[in-house]
């Protein structure tokens, strides 16, 4: 009997326990959980989870695939100019500058309207853009940030890089069950890191940046 | 320490306002509940008081934000372009679960870019920034031109010609301890070890200790100052510095001895000059070889502080026997 742990969130699965407040009784074998079962914790999906003897490989070995730049110092476009100013708010917020910080939501918030839309949006392109930030953006990244010894950017990706396999595995399931995922549930978002809980109530803390849940916010109907 | 001044984190107040009870300026004493910074003389009273530990010393000025490498700059990038391109797609599509990772994309990239530069909104980055939006982007229909101009007063205000005069000052300080405190550890070095010669143990003790201190202090201002590059730059230094040493400085002194008739001053500067030498050629050497794997060892002479590669019959520069060489 194995134990299989998360690798968004770090929940362990015992085979030699089972979950039996969930219906599943002790001794129920890791291929036999049901193949949507989902990370109780965070929602994850089976495909998210190592055996626990298996080191986990947060980058890969092989050489590192550098993504090049399209240029140096290519400007901003007015979505990701409306995310600094966000972000730049939020910093105000942090050392109590309420004005300053209205002051760049504002701008934020024009430029996300003058933002140009996507062109035929849908869920294929999400996930499009979530494999190649995992399989080329996330690795390449991890390496420039510890060979550079930058403990922030390395946070940040961490955080994020987990996030990024959470959104994976929601998308996929919706893609199977559609709205019937979000009948009678709520959809919570982590102010701090992003994460997406799927439940009745949010998790006491984020599985993902700890934050306690008062810092979750409760996505309403549209 | 830069100054500071409190703030109260209401979430954690619990009114208990031992903080209106300590402060003596009344800066706790407010009806919206936010400290009155202009009133804070940044004592910290208020904060050692606090049974919540709701109060919090921030700092006016915050140090110069940490640099960052060109790679990881771009790397931070292209996840944020990609998660923008991910909000912008989310923003389009119908439903509670498109909405949330709208708003999870958002937040993913506002944090990637607070990691590339963009930490706090009185740095140099952001000001730039700014400046670039009034440049580039003022002749956009509706562009809110005035919080712009806001924005840039507000932080220039409390922030810049001050605070870079203060980091330039600041800088030199930190030299200017980093040298004190590095004479400090070789004097009291020398006074233990005459205290030791003379039976005084206690007072050899305490001056050994002490200029072990000093190290530690000399090495945080030297290291804060930023002055510590990677190796292959602080052998380039070490070059400059020793060649500096045995090709002007020393030959200057040795003269000046001389002409003074100070023969002990004389052979100290000659001894030095000459180790000097070698050991800018040894930099050199180590630089050159920066990239090999093979072990080198190094033999001091413990009285005149010549380098060899090997241990020598008699040190080349003042005679003492080879036996007595110290090996690294």
């Amino acid at each position: 009997m194995g134990k299989y742990v998360c690798s968004v969130c770090g929940y362990t699965y015992d085979e030699a326990k089972g979950i039996p407040e969930s219906g599943i009784a002790p001794a129920t074998a890791w291929e036999d959980l049901p193949e949507d079962w989902v990370c109780p914790l965070c929602g994850a999906d089976k495909t998210q989870f190592q055996h626990q003897s298996t080191p986990i490989a947060s980058a890969p070995k092989d050489p590192v695939v550098l993504v090049e730049p399209s240029s140096d110092l290519r400007e901003l476009s007015p979505l990701e100019i409306s995310i600094l100013c966000s972000n730049l708010a939020r910093g105000c917020e942090k050392q109590y500058q309420p004005e300053e910080a209205a002051l760049f939501s504002e701008l934020a918030g024009y430029f996300k309207a003058v933002a140009a839309s996507a062109a035929n949006p849908d869920f294929d392109k999400l996930l499009a853009l979530i494999d190649q930030d995992l399989s080329e953006g996330y690795p390449g990244a991890n390496a420039v940030s510890a060979e550079a010894k930058d403990r922030g950017a390395l946070r940040a990706l961490v955080w994020s890089e987990k996030v990024t396999r959470v959104l994976k595995s929601l998308i996929t399931r919706y893609q199977k069950l559609g709205d019937a995922m979000l009948e009678n549930t709520g959809v919570y978002v982590c102010t701090i890191c992003g994460f997406i809980y799927i439940g009745n109530a949010a998790p006491e803390i984020c599985p993902v940046c700890k934050v306690p849940n008062w810092k979750f916010e409760k996505v309403e109907g549209r | 320490m830069s100054k500071k001044y409190a703030v109260r984190n209401l979430r954690l107040c619990t009114k208990d306002c031992l903080c209106l009870y300590v402060c003596p300026t009344g800066a706790t004493d407010t009806e919206n509940s936010v400290i009155d910074a202009a009133k804070c003389n940044g004592c910290g009273d208020c904060a050692d008081a606090c049974p919540s530990g709701a109060i919090s010393m921030v700092p006016e000025v915050y140090p110069p934000q940490q640099p960052k490498t060109e790679a990881v700059l771009r790397a931070m990038n292209e996840l944020l372009r990609s998660k923008s391109r991910q909000e912008q797609i989310a923003a389009e599509l119908p439903g509670k679960l498109a909405k949330a990772i709208e708003k999870s994309n958002r937040i993913m990239a506002e944090d990637l870019i607070r990691e590339a530069g963009y930490m706090l909104p009185q740095s140099e980055n952001t000001r730039d920034f700014l400046q670039s939006l009034l440049l580039q982007r003022q002749q956009m229909e509706g562009f809110p031109k005035e919080a712009v101009e806001k924005l840039i007063k507000a932080f220039n205000q409390n922030n810049k010609e001050d605070k870079n005069m203060n980091e330039n000052k600041t800088i030199d300080n930190l030299m200017e301890a980093f040298a004190g405190e590095s004479q400090a550890n070789r004097k009291y070095l020398a006074y233990s070890k005459k205290a030791e010669k003379e039976g005084k143990i206690n007072a050899a003790k305490l001056f050994k200790a002490a200029s072990d201190a000093e190290t530690l202090h000399a090495l945080k201002h030297f290291e804060v100052a930023g002055k510590i590059s990677s190796t292959a730059d602080n052998l380039k230094d070490a070059v400059a510095g020793e060649t500096h040493e045995f090709q002007d400085m020393y030959p200057d002194f040795v003269k000046q001895a001389e002409a003074e008739g100070n023969k002990a001053a004389v052979m100290s500067f000659t001894f030095a000059m000459k180790a000097e030498e070698v050991h800018a050629r040894l930099y050199q050497e180590a630089l050159d070889n920066l990239n090999e794997t093979e072990e080198v060892f190094y033999y001091l002479c413990p009285v005149c502080g010549n380098i060899e590669k090997f241990i020598p019959e008699k040190c080349s520069i003042c005679g003492v026997s080879g036996d007595k060489f110290i090996k690294y």
